[in-house]
């Protein structure tokens, strides 16, 4: 569980300061991990960065920031030199604005991190923060430098911690309206059918499970391994897997439709 | 106006019910700077090459294949299309699973939204499904063949159609219990609580994207600019950090009711308060002068 944390800065309420890091929620890595090989060889593939011009080498420590003044006209901007740029928000996460959370619509939200006190000497404040904002039913919203780009974020208090969403743009989210444009304002639901389908939604509800984000297909890919790995032992015929593939029902009548979901659901749940 | 282009279409189906639906991307990712990486010894742009890591040979891109280690440096390789085999076909039905309370979901595994809109003629279905799960306060998980890949989806009402979420997969998302699980059990009660909840109701308001812009960008411009000029721009400065002894006081000042003593109960605070060293005791002074009642401008 020792991950670097991703980002290191302040949390600050009016004059209340106190030393945060950050991590992402989500990775990008596979449960099944792929190294990639040379075909011809079967050895690994490694990477490197060359000198486009010299074509030798460059070693980690020799890569530097360029900033693009003109064609093969360069600025080398330091990792240090870009700290000092002129933005409070590349270190500072100061709340400005507190909103409830139902305000802030899933829409919004791009990318979440995990925010907690890095050091002790600011978790009594980072709880000051947490439980205010819980005990308000409120978000927090800010600024803040990540990736590259001045984000707007929310802040929301989650168990011991702190999950900080990054938030989109005002034109990152399309016009919802071009592509709705095909529903009618007025229609809504037939009201002979929504008892139906209230019930059908009532025997289908189930809590929150994690389990429903497995992934087959990392599944699959060991079975693939699995038989690969017995075929280099001793040669075995390759049986691929039949998927079935039922069509979707082509539906005239939604109400017997529903019935007979309706019907199915209680047979099965006895 | 012209017909925007569905990135999908199929059928959603919910119990015997289907309808044919489309999806559209919802949101976009706007650009950010980019930087290139040079040679700080040369200051040409460098390259990435992709070599054996024993013969030292560049490999080109359709010489590279996935491989799995099974044991000590044994590999199984994967051909592009076994992998692609791995996914089933795709039915084009976003089918319906469960659906689960809206409070009860995760939002930490959200992905991408896409908007679900009916295609073609037939809008019954899909409003009854849409006001069906608006009245019942739930959301649905489907599953399907997204892009070439199995993906968990979920589908909510939004205005007048549904938004549908892919999900990442469990072994994409930490926990956030995990991710908290070392930090102290600590519960904020009586004065402090009360005056941070008074803060917040001092910046109650709104979030309007549109009021937010990168202002990332230009900054760097004007370091650049500095550099060029031979400039360099003040190193920034590290905020004051709040001391445990101080933070009640801090929290006054900040409700606007400082100013007179930091009586008992910060007294109380400071006995338990364990002494850091660093940059605590400056930074705590120099927060109590800047303790104006006045709110800076951010």
């Amino acid at each position: 569980m020792a991950v670097r944390p991703y980002w290191k800065g302040y949390l600050k309420l009016s004059l209340v300061t106190c030393p945060v890091q950050m991590m992402p929620a989500t990775s990008e890595s596979e449960k099944v991990r792929f190294h990639t090989l040379n075909r011809e060889t079967q050895n690994r593939v490694v990477s490197h960065y060359v000198d486009s011009v010299t074509g030798k080498e460059v070693k980690d420590e020799d890569e530097v920031k360029g900033y693009q003044r003109g064609e093969n006209d360069y600025i080398m901007l330091e990792d240090e030199e870009l700290e000092n740029v002129a933005l409070e928000s590349t270190k500072t996460i100061d709340i400005s604005t507190f909103t409830p959370r139902d305000s802030v619509e899933w829409i919004w939200l791009d990318t979440p991190y995990y925010l907690s006190p890095n050091d002790p000497v600011g978790q009594e404040a980072f709880s000051v923060i947490r439980d205010a904002m819980e005990a308000q039913d409120m978000v927090g919203i800010s600024r803040l430098v990540i990736s590259r780009r001045e984000r707007a974020v929310m802040l929301e208090p989650r168990g011991k911690g702190i999950v900080l969403w990054t938030l989109r743009y005002g034109d990152e989210v399309r016009d919802e309206d071009t592509y709705f444009a095909g529903i009618d304002e007025d229609e809504t639901a037939d009201s002979d059918m929504m008892p139906l389908v209230q019930q059908l939604i009532k025997k289908q509800t189930q809590h929150w499970n994690p389990k429903m984000v497995i992934d087959p297909v990392q599944d699959r890919l060991l079975d693939i391994i699995a038989d690969k790995k017995k075929a280099m032992k001793k040669p075995a015929k390759a049986k691929p897997s039949a998927s079935s593939k039922p069509a979707p029902s082509n539906v005239i009548n939604i109400m017997d439709a529903l019935k007979k979901s309706v019907a199915a659901e209680s047979r099965s749940s006895k | 106006m012209v017909a925007p282009r569905a990135n999908w279409k199929g059928f959603i189906k919910f119990g015997e019910v289907a309808c044919p639906v489309a999806l559209y991307t919802a949101a976009s990712s706007s650009e950010r700077i980019a930087f290139n990486t040079l040679n700080r010894k040369t200051g040409n742009r460098v390259k990435r090459e992709f070599v054996d890591s024993e013969t030292g040979d560049p490999v080109e891109r359709d010489e590279q294949v996935k491989g799995y280690e099974i044991e000590n440096g044994q590999y199984v390789i994967l051909e592009p299309d076994e992998v692609a085999a791995a996914v089933p076909d795709s039915d084009k039905t976003l089918k319906i699973d469960a659906f689960i309370p809206c409070n009860e979901i995760d939002d930490v595994y959200f992905d991408k939204p896409y908007y679900l809109a009916p295609d073609k003629m037939g809008t019954d279905a899909f409003v009854l499904l849409r006001d069906g799960m608006k009245t019942a306060k739930v959301a649905a998980i489907a599953h399907t063949v997204l892009f070439r890949r199995v993906r968990t989806v979920l589908i909510r009402p939004h205005g007048k159609g549904l938004i549908a979420t892919t999900l990442n997969f469990d072994y994409e998302v930490r926990s956030s219990e995990e991710a908290f699980e070392e930090l102290p059990d600590l519960k904020i009660e009586g004065e402090m609580l009360e005056l941070a909840e008074h803060i917040i109701g001092t910046k109650k308001g709104s979030f309007d994207a549109s009021t937010f812009d990168d202002r990332y960008e230009a900054a760097v411009a004007e370091l650049v600019k500095a550099k060029i000029e031979g400039r360099s721009l003040p190193k920034k400065k590290t905020p004051p950090v709040s001391k445990q002894s101080d933070l009640l006081q801090a929290l006054r000042e900040s409700a606007g009711i400082g100013g007179k003593a930091a009586s008992k109960p910060a007294a109380a605070n400071a006995n338990k308060s364990a002494v850091r060293k660093k940059a605590a005791r400056p930074a705590a002074t120099r927060a109590k002068q800047s303790a104006a009642p006045t709110r800076r401008a951010g």
